[in-house]
């Protein structure tokens, strides 16, 4: 069976399900996103929330360190924003979540574009750095600020329909929903919002990679002298990167917060995030929406999987639980940088061309 | 008509005199060889045109309209292209991704669009797609479309960066070395395309070049620079018996 049908158009080349394969896929994938949250147990609906928020989290990473080049490690700063911009909403003038949500993504944004401008004559190391500062920047003023944010002690993120104050319109996204048989408590319905969200973000970080915007940033990652000359501006391409990837992080540091009730400064939001999502992308590959997505989900799901085992494995035993799935996680990805630099995507690589020159080897 | 003037064009690299009051004009239509030994200058008189060394002195112009002091991606905009003479691709994009990124400038959907992949934007990409399918076509380039650009061949590559230069569809098109690197048989395919684009498609082209044969063959003028200084210009016959032009690649006197 041909693995896509003849294309006769240019406009066949730009569909992102071109063939009967992708479209099976497609559908399988979607299947698999609709039944999860009815046969997973509490503790695994949990954890595919979690993989949601990290989908989101990790493309928004992968336009600006995959695509743009720009590796930076303030990613934590960005979700910081995002969180404590629905706390606050929330808390202080009752907004409802759909409103604060995009809300969060812009604040982000705002950021990310300022410190994008400043940070346009750095690269690489120094870059890191810069963005590294912006880490512990945001936690002192997020600090600073107790009347507003609670300070050490934390607030709390809630989740309304409606905006409180309309008397009866105010329900919590929290209370539980019984539909006849179908039972709708709060971390399904979380589920079935972050589903869009996570597909939503897949999408637009998809459209990036395939558009004009997209192959600017990755022609001044590959060669920004060269790209000037053919007229790419490296300041635009670059902010557009800073602007997108930090309004992605805010949502997803927003859906984090919903997802969590309460939230603290530190953690989560401090240096080891920025990390774990950098691990997520180099994991999945790096460059591709594909690595972003993979790399997210094997992360969170590998962590319960990590903490499960690690207890019979000898050398760690002494270690707490998430400690053992620190460990862990660090030797995988340590393992997959060595066997297959192109992570999860390289893998993926690999098995299509397999069976697109199947019955011969290559 | 001259398509490029070049007025009294000097570079200085803290002491090293790159160029020197190098003046000369491209008539449109030519396929002008700049030619002279190593560190003669030639790159940089490159790098004068199209933006690159902003501290130069004297003037450029195209078309009449000014280019000095002006930023690489406007002199990119008015119709400058460029190949680079170390290979300047973008080596994880295809090959079709490198020379849709020639046409960039000529893209007038902005993120926003592109981000939700609006109507404009697909109809967009499938308009300047088809563009770049003329330029593969005429480089044969049909089988590496899908290709990134790191596991391709040298002469392969050079193909893909003319292409690229070539999709921006320049009034003036400057090639530092095309020949650099290439057998036998990629230098003649070269050659037939150089000469193809200046009868089929009526590109100027100015040309840098080592090889003496393949640049006199070639040219329909020649500038010929030697240590930052033009010190003959004209139709490659004239050139051929030159004995300046022979001393400064022969190096010494050579007796006429």
């Amino acid at each position: 069976m041909p693995t896509r049908p003849l294309v006769i158009r240019y406009e066949d080349d730009l569909q992102l399900f071109p063939g009967l394969w992708h479209k099976a896929g497609a559908v399988l994938t979607l299947a698999v996103a609709l039944g999860y949250p009815w046969l997973a147990s509490e503790r695994w609906l949990t954890v595919g929330n979690l993989g949601l928020v990290a989908i989101v989290g990790a493309a928004a990473l992968m336009v600006l360190t995959g695509f743009a080049g720009q590796v930076s490690l303030g990613h934590a700063a960005f979700l910081a924003l995002g969180a404590y911009t629905v706390a606050v909403l929330g808390n202080k003038w009752g907004w409802p979540f759909w409103l604060a949500l995009p809300l969060a993504g812009a604040v982000s944004a705002c950021v990310g574009v300022v410190i994008g401008a400043f940070a346009l004559r750095l690269r690489g190391l120094y870059l890191a750095i810069v963005t590294l500062g912006l880490v512990f920047l945001t936690q002192h003023v997020l600090l600073a600020y107790p009347e507003v944010t609670n300070g050490l002690s934390g607030t709390s993120v809630p989740m309304y329909w409606w905006f409180r104050g309309d008397v009866g319109s105010a329900a919590s996204v929290g209370d539980t929903w019984q539909l006849g048989p179908v039972v709708l408590g709060f971390e399904r319905k979380l589920y079935f919002l972050f589903l869009p969200l996570a597909a939503g973000t897949v999408w637009l970080t998809k459209n990036v990679q395939r558009s004009n915007s997209g192959r600017a940033m990755m022609a001044v990652r590959d060669q920004d002298l060269a790209a000037e000359v053919l007229g790419v501006s490296t300041t635009q391409a670059r902010l557009q990167a800073f602007g997108v990837s930090s309004f992605l992080a805010g949502i997803a540091g927003a859906m984090f917060a919903f997802q969590q009730q309460y939230i603290t400064v530190e953690p989560p939001f401090d240096l080891n995030l920025s990390i774990q999502f950098i691990a997520m992308i180099v994991l999945g590959g790096v460059g591709s929406v594909f690595g972003a997505v993979s790399g997210a989900l094997a992360f969170t799901f590998l962590s319960p999987l990590a903490e499960s085992v690690g207890h019979a494995l000898p050398l760690i035993q002494q270690l707490t639980s998430a400690q053992q799935a620190t460990v862990l996680l660090s030797v995988v990805v340590v393992l997959v940088l060595v066997l297959e630099p192109m992570g999860l995507f390289g893998v993926w690589l690999r098995i299509r061309r397999y069976f697109q020159a199947w019955p011969f080897r290559y | 008509m001259a398509l490029l003037e070049l007025d009294n064009v000097g570079l200085s690299f803290s002491g090293v005199r790159a160029l020197d009051g190098v003046s000369f004009s491209i008539e449109a239509g030519a396929l002008h060889a700049v030619i002279g030994p190593n560190g003669a200058g030639k790159s940089s008189l490159f790098n004068c045109i199209s933006g690159i060394h902003r501290h130069m002195e004297g003037r450029v112009r195209l078309d009449g309209q000014e280019l000095t002091g002006v930023e690489p991606t406007e002199i990119a905009r008015l119709g400058v292209s460029r190949m680079f003479q170390n290979l300047a691709l973008f080596e994880h994009l295809t090959v079709l991704e490198n020379l849709l990124l020639g046409r960039h400038q000529r893209y007038r959907t902005g993120l926003l669009r592109n981000l939700f992949w609006t109507r404009g934007a697909r109809e967009e990409e499938v308009r300047h797609r088809e563009k770049a399918e003329e330029v593969i076509d005429f480089l044969d380039l049909e089988h590496f479309r899908w290709m990134p650009v790191a596991v391709l061949p040298y002469g392969i590559r050079k193909r893909v960066e003319l292409g690229r230069a070539l999709c921006m569809e320049p009034k003036l098109l400057l090639l530092d070395e095309p020949t650099a690197g290439l057998n036998q048989e990629e230098t003649e395919d070269m050659a037939n395309t150089l000469l193809d684009l200046r009868h089929e498609l009526g590109v100027t082209q100015v040309l840098i070049g080592h090889e003496l044969r393949f640049v006199m063959d070639l040219a329909t003028q020649v500038t010929v620079l030697d240590r930052g200084r033009v010190i003959a210009n004209g139709p490659p016959s004239a050139l051929r018996n030159d004995t300046r032009v022979l001393s400064a690649y022969v190096g010494g006197t050579v007796a006429a």
